[in-house]
């Protein structure tokens, strides 16, 4: 693996709501080097929107980091000064949302939205022609026709699929470092999602950017990602190389994700996962995979398994692979 | 299998909206077999929730047929007869919003059993309809804010089938659901279908769902029929351009799968509104096949192989060219 450029370790995320407090994230760790193209999947809930708002302190008001460090060129995130957090996400780090709609102001045309960004993100005063400059090049860099049209529209006026470049766009003004794409396709029709997903790659390439991108939808992952974490019920039960982790998937939750999934091909649709995610509020104790858990062992319940390696690259919180019990290595 | 039930001639709907008509449904024609799985794919827009409200009765056409067993449907739910409203029930896309928090599950599945009063213990009939849908009866007291999503679908499946139905619309039952619960879920259908001698119309915008549930695949672009075929068949043999690229647009997650997209299409171009479709066939502005034909006339649609119907001007001249080559 390359340079680290950011590692979350042992992160445990809390959420307060009226029952008590939800305790999300379980034990994460998380690291991305310069350049890799890193991609976390899992089902709605799992924390994957929560592991990267917690690394861009960005959790909602009711959320707690109750243990855990991230780290950002070795220096901790959650131990930053305002004045340093805002030059990480003004400078290095951005972020594009789920729903392109919610992410833009819909008061505002995308000319005001866009030249604060710049603006904001700017070492030096610009002109406000400098401004119009550098967000015309932006909007042509995510691939958008009549880049003047578009700035003086208003969020409404455009379609998903344009609004979502537009946050693209958006994430580029200051994404020198680190883009977190958090399930950037998903709210848009299959063939826009395409041209989204192809866009954002050639740009992360391009600029040699490190990416973390989110996202239920697996094959989306697949063709974009180097490494791959897969996450349930707030915990890594695995990680490895992409093409490893979908041909050999070890993990019984992964196996039976990957399972889950209607194949192009036909065959059927297999009886998927039986059961439900565990309640956050009274989450099982050991491995939080036990409840849905066709292999289940006494063990399972005592404390969480940790990581063991599979393969090269690869590896599984799974007691099936800890020597202890019986551990198939 | 080759009875037909449902038959759908020249079936348009188009809404009026203060900024124009919005021409949701335009002179759509299929016909659906009994016992069939006739799955309607199309991307957002293209009217394929429309038909399912028409066939279900929310609002009539505004022109052509559609006629169920040979009773009319083009009247709206008002005005249909009671068996007519108890033959067809609807399951829709999102379980939490179909299900009244407030109500138990019992409480949900006995309203239409007490409309359609049939002679037999209530309270029995519910059981007997958790059981169909494989769900604990101890589920029965319980509220949709106890239940997963995947458990809510169910019940509201339970719902549409207190009236003994024999055909379901189901209008994108699992896109609210996670793949591991939807798996279950498409099983559970699966079973119904075979035990009650169900016929469904399965609207879905997943490709690959389409492919492992589907008997035959209608594909809608901005409210018209595009391509109908048999399920192997049309992904053996995707003819229309806007199917191959959507086909090819699909993110897959096995090499074989991806053998077997067929030449990829690169997707270009977005969906026009519904507002302003574009003159002569509604796809030309995004088809890497244009010809000035397609600028100007709406093409036909026409059985280019047996029971392969596509609706392009490439066909038949051009694929009689490719296949004789």
């Amino acid at each position: 693996m390359s340079v680290s450029l950011v590692q979350v370790e042992d992160l445990k995320v809390e959420y307060k709501v009226y029952e008590g407090w939800l305790k999300v994230l379980n034990g994460v760790n998380i690291s991305v080097g310069k350049g890799e193209k890193v991609g976390i999947i899992g089902e709605s809930a799992c924390g994957k929107t929560t592991t990267v708002k917690s690394m861009l302190r960005l959790l909602a008001s009711n959320g707690r980091i109750t243990q855990g460090k991230v780290t950002y060129h070795g220096d901790n995130v959650l131990e930053m000064s305002r004045g340093d957090l805002t030059n990480m996400r003004r400078k290095r780090v951005s972020m594009i949302f789920q729903d392109p709609s919610a992410a833009l102001n819909p008061v505002f045309t995308i000319k005001e939205q866009m030249y604060d960004i710049i603006r904001i993100s700017a070492d030096e005063r610009l002109s406000t022609n400098q401004v119009h400059e550098r967000a015309v090049g932006f909007l042509k860099q995510a691939a958008l026709p009549e880049p003047d049209r578009i700035l003086d529209s208003y969020p409404f006026q455009l379609s998903g699929g344009m609004k979502q470049r537009v946050n693209i766009a958006f994430a580029l003004i200051s994404a020198n470092e680190l883009l977190v794409a958090d399930e950037p396709g998903t709210s848009l029709d299959v063939t826009i999602e395409d041209q989204i997903m192809r866009l954002l790659k050639h740009i992360v390439d391009e600029r040699g950017l490190s990416i973390i991108l989110i996202s239920h939808a697996l094959g989306t992952v697949k063709n974009f990602v180097d490494r791959v974490y897969v996450m349930y019920a707030g915990t890594i039960v695995e990680e490895g190389p992409t093409d490893q982790v979908f041909n050999d998937p070890r993990h019984p939750y992964t196996r039976m994700l990957i399972d889950s999934i209607p194949k192009l091909t036909g065959g059927g649709v297999p009886e998927g996962i039986l059961g439900q995610v565990p309640s956050y509020l009274t989450p099982p104790s050991g491995c939080r995979f036990v409840t849905r858990c066709p292999y289940k062992m006494p063990v399972c319940d005592d404390a969480m398994p940790a990581l063991y390696s599979v393969a090269r690259g690869q590896s599984a919180a799974c007691y099936l692979y800890d020597e202890k019990h019986g551990g198939k290595k | 299998m080759s009875k037909s039930i449902l038959t759908a001639h020249n079936l348009t709907r188009y809404f009026q909206t203060n900024k124009g008509v919005i021409k949701a449904v335009e002179a759509v024609d299929f016909e659906m077999h009994e016992g069939e799985v006739f799955g309607i794919v199309g991307e957002s827009g293209s009217g394929k929730t429309t038909i399912g409200n028409m066939i279900i009765g929310i609002y009539p056409p505004t022109l052509g047929t559609l006629t169920y067993k040979g009773e009319d449907l083009t009247k709206g739910a008002n005005h249909r007869s009671k068996e007519l409203k108890r033959d067809i029930q609807m399951v829709f896309q999102n379980p939490a919003s179909s299900l009244n928090p407030k109500r138990t599950v019992r409480q949900a599945i006995e309203v239409p059993l007490k409309v359609n009063r049939t002679g037999a213990s209530i309270e029995q009939r519910v059981d007997e309809l958790l059981n169909l849908v494989e769900l604990p009866l101890e589920f029965a007291e319980r509220y949709p804010g106890e239940l997963g999503g995947g458990e809510k679908q169910l019940v509201s499946i339970a719902r549409a089938l207190g009236t003994s139905p024999s055909l379901l619309v189901l209008d994108e039952p699992t896109s609210a659901l996670d793949v591991s619960i939807q798996a279950k879920m498409i099983n559970v259908l699966l079973r119904l279908k075979e035990r009650l001698g169900l016929s469904y119309i399965f609207i879905t915008h997943n490709l690959s769902l389409m492919r492992n549930v589907a008997d035959r695949v209608m594909i809608m672009y901005l409210g018209k029929v595009r391509e109908i075929a048999p399920t192997e068949e049309f992904f053996r043999n995707p003819l229309h351009p806007y199917t191959k690229m959507l086909l090819s647009s699909i993110p897959v997650i096995t090499d074989v799968e991806e053998r077997a997209k067929p030449q990829r299409i690169v997707s270009t171009g977005e969906i026009t509104g519904a507002l302003n479709v574009p003159p002569g066939c509604s796809f030309h502005p995004r088809c890497p096949f244009v010809m000035d034909v397609c600028k100007s006339t709406d093409p036909p649609l026409l059985e280019i192989e047996k029971n392969h119907w596509v609706d392009c001007h490439l066909y038949p001249n051009e694929y009689k060219k490719t296949q004789s080559a």
